[in-house]
């Protein structure tokens, strides 16, 4: 599903060369839930960022369901992004000039779809996430758990062969991170591939699979005592 | 990118848009009026004036002292005029069209101070009158040298003969100028005139009155004490010429004062002076206008773009391509420009229909508001090009940095 | 605190320098639009005495054609020599004035120097008085000079330096068309805007060169340069019939220092009427008129209609450029939204919030109405390049257009700041605290 091989990526200012990533490799397959943590500054977002093919890197190679992505023009990224990754973020990003349904639209707009099966996509993902109420609603008039589900509705709403969450409970309360936990669980259950970058260990624990990232490298991956988990889960 | 999205975007953060729009709007009643002026100068500027304006040029001789003979000086100073090489031909005459001042008559098919006159411009020439001016005869006969007679400054009496201007003619026989040829016209109620020759096209010498073709040549020389020369040269020669007449006529006499040494040329430029320079500052006023408005729609933009750019990440990070977001910012602005346009529609038409009222302005041609419309929709989607751009080049990791 | 919010200000305009450039520039242009048009309107409208401009009346009585009357004609705008001398004669009111243009040739004493042409006045004693002209030299001359045709001559500032090289003249001789004039008088830099002692001959053109008597010019039959009219012929030829025929030419001033001398004067005008009227002459109903100064400009339509036009365009033009601004100033504010919030926060109430950016406001107005100072100064010589002499002296500017310039800059950006401020001072303390 996920390959990278020796991935590198540097950031450079004027002063200063910060290695974000070196020489980075994990394999991801269909229908895991993986989590990726580590402290702060080892380079969980660049992992994220490059993984959801927002960033470029230097060099190695990153495959995305069997093709190589690494060196692909930027519309392909974004047709790509569109079409395979379901974005969550930390502080949801939902638009918010725009209500609840024309939120989710947004991915499916650039997809390209009719408006009718943009509208029973929509219906259908909001059902899920229990919010076909609150179609009209603008983000400002939801609460943060809310916001979220309609984040996780529009990551879905393309029906993407995986999705990236970048601390998806980080805004939220403890309550709020219970439910919105639970869905993502059901949503892997249901076959969807899940990349979950968090720093809160007790989350991680709900994955079948904890990557720790330490000075952008893997340094720790449970698959070797559960490789047995991903079957099961598919 | 469809509308529906974009519109309902807008709905929610409607202040700056309207004011793009009310700016566009008022723009374009300002565009829209001022075009209509400068076209309507343009106009009024481009008449003809019917005499030969590139190598004609004037000039008046003011005689004093008891022993200044003003008849004897007026013919010698025309013979030699005349028998300078590169002269066509000259005359004396009182004024030229456009100059601004001169002399106005009445004329009337029928004697008595009952009948209704009709106002017309007097120019006194003499048999080389059509030639000087560069005059075209339609139709009649030119004065020959015997009609020409001298006039004293206070006379009543008028000649026998006279030219009018086809328009003139119009006038005063309505069904068709021809019927004035060798009619009788009546000038001071009930003094007669044969008209013995019409001409195609003069002007008078006040390019502001609506009679402004109404023309009578008549033929006579003027002993007024102060005599205008009118000199007509052969194409080029005419800046060489009027340093060389001047000095000739000054050397000739001592008892006078030669000035106002004019050409046509810029006897037309000082009379659409008023009018050329409303059309410069109305000029100045449409571009400094428009670029006001497009820096306006700039400010703006790049304001909202930056505004929001966690936003366009986001977008970009959900799968839109660049086109895609140029596209959104594009479309943004053609839908707050399509408000502003249609509304400075209704505001230019009104506006003009107030001016025309108060300043009797003549409407506008029913083309320039369309134009003007697509105009400024070009200009706003030219303006907001550079800051879309910047938009659609934020990179998608910005949804997922942490501010 | 207020020295605090300059400075609040000044670091906020630094912050987004280009956007401040944009803001301070539309101020600048809109002004600078503004002020050249209504500076040049402001001085076409000016009043040209304005300490008797109501106690000076251009007098109207009308000797003109019967044809076409109906009651809203108005009288002929100058007096026939007949009505004119009769009026002197009558001397009715406090100051009178018969006035016509006229043109001389005037003959340096010296071999060398060409003779020249210049614009001359012929008028009466009372027209130094009347119009309050400024003397370097000498005086006026008196109503005897009038009487006596005496050959004496006022003259310019300008030709008396063309002519005596600027020494005090009065007593000297100047010849002019033959004649010999002694200088009575020169007078200094005097040019009332418009010059509304003879609008029929143009309002913007510039004083005469000399001033002469009235009965000098007309026993010498001096050319008129001005405006003649003539509703029937003379009966007969020469200058004497010209004189005595229905031909007007001349300009009547009178100076009536109260209601009731006004009162006066318009009833002897109407009785002065009547007795021409027996003698065959007013064929009009009775139409005579007063009217001051600046009723007579506004009469004869002395701001030109094109400048009208253009004050009502220059209007609109600084609309747009505030509109401009507060669409600007808005996004500044709300940009601002997250150091507002932080201010309303640590304890900032509405009101200081709201004076804050009021005050940022008016120094970006302050700072556009010096730069639209400058613009206005440009436009001004612009159009004096685009319409020539007629705008010389119509396209100055005074300290009443610099202070209103300015004001108006501020007064315009204040009124730009105001609901762009008032959003701003309406943000939630706590929605901008929130990470994001």
């Amino acid at each position: 599903m996920l390959s990278m091989q020796n991935v590198a990526k540097i950031y450079r200012t004027d002063t200063v060369e910060t290695h974000a990533l070196r020489a980075f490799s994990m394999e991801v397959a269909e229908g895991e839930f993986v989590a990726v943590t580590g402290p702060s500054g080892s380079g969980k977002t660049t992992f994220l960022n490059i993984a959801g093919l927002l960033e470029t890197f230097e060099s190695g190679v990153y495959k995305l369901d069997g093709s190589d992505v690494s060196s692909l023009s930027d519309a392909k990224r974004s047709n790509v992004r569109n079409e395979k990754i379901g974005f969550i973020f930390q502080s949801f990003n939902l638009i918010p000039d725009l209500n609840v349904f024309d939120n989710v639209d947004v991915p499916l707009r650039y997809r390209g779809f009719k408006s009718a099966e943009r509208k029973r996509r929509i219906e259908s993902v909001l059902e899920t996430v229990g919010l076909a109420s609150r179609t009209k609603h603008l983000p400002s008039q939801l609460s943060g758990g809310q916001q979220q589900r309609v984040a996780i509705a529009r990551a879905l709403a393309g029906e993407p062969r995986f999705l990236l969450a970048d601390e998806p409970t980080g805004n939220l309360d403890t309550q709020m991170a219970a439910s919105v936990m639970a869905l993502l669980t059901e949503i892997n259950q249901r076959g969807t591939t899940i990349i979950m970058v968090t720093h809160d260990p007790s989350l991680a624990e709900q994955a079948t699979r904890n990557i720790y990232i330490r000075d952008g490298q893997v340094s720790e991956d449970s698959s070797a005592e559960t490789l047995s988990a991903p079957e099961a889960a598919a | 990118m469809e509308i529906g999205p974009i519109w309902r975007a807008l709905t929610r953060n409607k202040t700056g848009a309207i004011l793009i729009a009310l700016q566009i709007a008022v723009t374009l009643a300002i565009i829209v009026n001022a075009v209509a002026i400068i076209q309507e100068r343009s106009r009024l500027m481009a008449r003809p004036s019917g005499v030969d304006e590139p190598n004609i040029f004037y000039l008046s001789s003011i005689g004093f002292g008891d022993d200044f003979n003003e008849r004897v000086t007026i013919q010698e100073d025309l013979d030699a005029i005349r028998n300078t090489p590169g002269v066509v031909n000259a005359i004396q005459s009182n004024s030229v069209p456009l100059r601004g001042g001169g002399w106005s008559m009445g004329l009337q098919t029928e004697p008595g101070s009952e009948s209704e006159s009709s106002g017309v411009a007097v120019y006194f020439i003499d048999e080389h009158g059509l030639d000087t001016y560069g005059l075209e005869l339609v139709a009649g006969e030119n004065f020959t040298a015997a009609d020409v007679n001298w006039r004293e400054p206070q006379a009543v009496e008028w000649p026998d003969k006279v030219l009018l201007t086809q328009a003139m003619a119009e006038t005063l026989y309505p069904d068709g100028f021809m019927e004035a040829l060798g009619n009788t016209v009546y000038i001071n109620g009930n003094e007669p005139m044969t008209v013995t020759g019409i001409i195609k096209q003069m002007q008078a010498p006040w390019n502001g009155w609506n009679g402004v073709e109404r023309v009578m040549l008549v033929p006579q020389h003027t002993l007024f004490g102060s005599t205008r020369y009118i000199v007509r040269t052969e194409p080029g020669q005419r800046d060489r010429l009027m340093p060389e007449i001047e000095d000739m006529l000054a050397e000739r006499s001592r008892d006078r004062i030669i000035r106002g040494m004019t050409t046509m040329e810029e006897t037309r430029e000082r009379s659409y002076q008023g009018d050329s320079g409303m059309v410069g500052i109305l000029i100045f006023v449409v571009s400094l206008l428009t670029a006001i408005t497009a820096l306006g729609i700039v400010g703006l933009a790049s304001f909202s773009v930056s505004r929001r750019t966690r936003q366009i990440g986001t977008r970009r990070a959900l799968g839109a391509t660049k086109p895609a977001i140029l596209r959104y910012f594009m479309t943004e602005n053609f839908l707050i420009s399509i408000i502003g346009v249609l509304v400075g529609a209704a505001l230019a038409i009104g506006l003009n229909m107030w001016m025309v009222q108060a300043f009797s302005l003549t409407p506008l041609g029913w083309y320039l508001v369309p134009v003007a419309m697509v105009l400024l929709l070009i200009v706003g989607q030219i303006a907001v090009l550079g800051p879309a751009r910047r938009a659609a080049s934020v990179p998608p990791a910005v949804a997922t940095r942490t501010v | 605190m207020f020295s605090y919010y300059i400075k609040l200000g000044w670091l906020s305009i630094r912050r987004n320098p280009i956007l401040s450039i944009l803001m301070v520039s539309a101020i600048a242009v809109g002004i600078g639009a503004c002020m050249t048009v209504l500076t040049v309107n402001y001085l076409m409208s000016s009043n040209p005495i304005p300490h008797k401009s109501d106690q000076l009346f251009y007098v109207q009585v009308d000797s003109w054609d019967p044809n076409g009357f109906d009651e809203n004609t108005e009288p002929v705008d100058q007096l026939t020599y007949i009505d004119a001398m009769n009026l002197m004669k009558a001397g009715k009111a406090f100051r009178q004035v018969a006035s016509n243009r006229s043109g001389l040739v005037l003959e340096p004493s010296s071999e060398d120097e060409r003779p020249f042409l210049v614009d001359a006045r012929t008028t009466h004693a009372d027209f130094f008085p009347m119009f309050d002209l400024p003397f370097l030299y000498g005086a006026g001359w008196d109503k005897s000079a009038d009487d006596a045709q005496e050959q004496v001559v006022v003259l310019s500032r300008e030709i008396n330096e063309r002519v005596f090289g600027g020494e005090d003249s009065v007593g000297k001789r100047v010849t002019m068309n033959g004649l010999n004039f002694r200088v009575v008088g020169v007078i200094d830099e005097w040019m009332p805007v418009p010059k509304f002692y003879d609008v029929t001959n143009g309002a913007f053109n510039l004083p005469e060169d000399v001033y002469i008597p009235f009965s000098v010019g007309v026993a010498n039959q001096l050319s008129r340069n001005g405006n003649t009219n003539c509703w029937k012929e003379p009966d007969g030829e020469g200058f004497e019939a010209f004189l005595a025929g229905e031909c007007v030419w001349i300009q009547f001033w009178a100076e009536l220092r109260n209601e009731q001398e006004k009162e006066a004067y318009m009833s002897f005008l109407n009785a002065y009427a009547e007795e021409q009227k027996a003698l065959g002459r007013f064929p009009r109903p009775l139409n005579n008129r007063l009217r001051n100064v600046m009723e007579w400009m506004e009469h004869q339509e002395v701001v030109e209609e094109d400048a009208q036009v253009m004050l009502w365009l220059s209007m609109l033009f600084l609309l747009v450029c505030l509109l401009n601004t507060i669409g600007l100033l808005l996004a500044k504010f709300l940009g601002k939204a997250g150091d507002i919030g932080l201010r309303r926060a640590l304890g900032a109430t509405k009101g200081t919030l709201f004076i804050q950016h009021l005050i940022e406001s008016a120094m970006i107005g302050l700072a556009g109405g010096v730069l639209g100072l400058g613009l206005t100064w440009l436009g001004l010589k612009g159009v004096q390049r685009l319409f020539g002499d007629f705008l010389t002296h119509l396209a100055t500017m005074d300290w009443v257009m610099v202070t209103t310039a300015i004001g108006l800059a501020i007064v315009s950006a204040l009124l730009a700041g105001l609901y762009p401020t008032w959003r701003a001072c309406n943000i939630a303390p706590a929605s901008q605290l929130k990470t994001q």
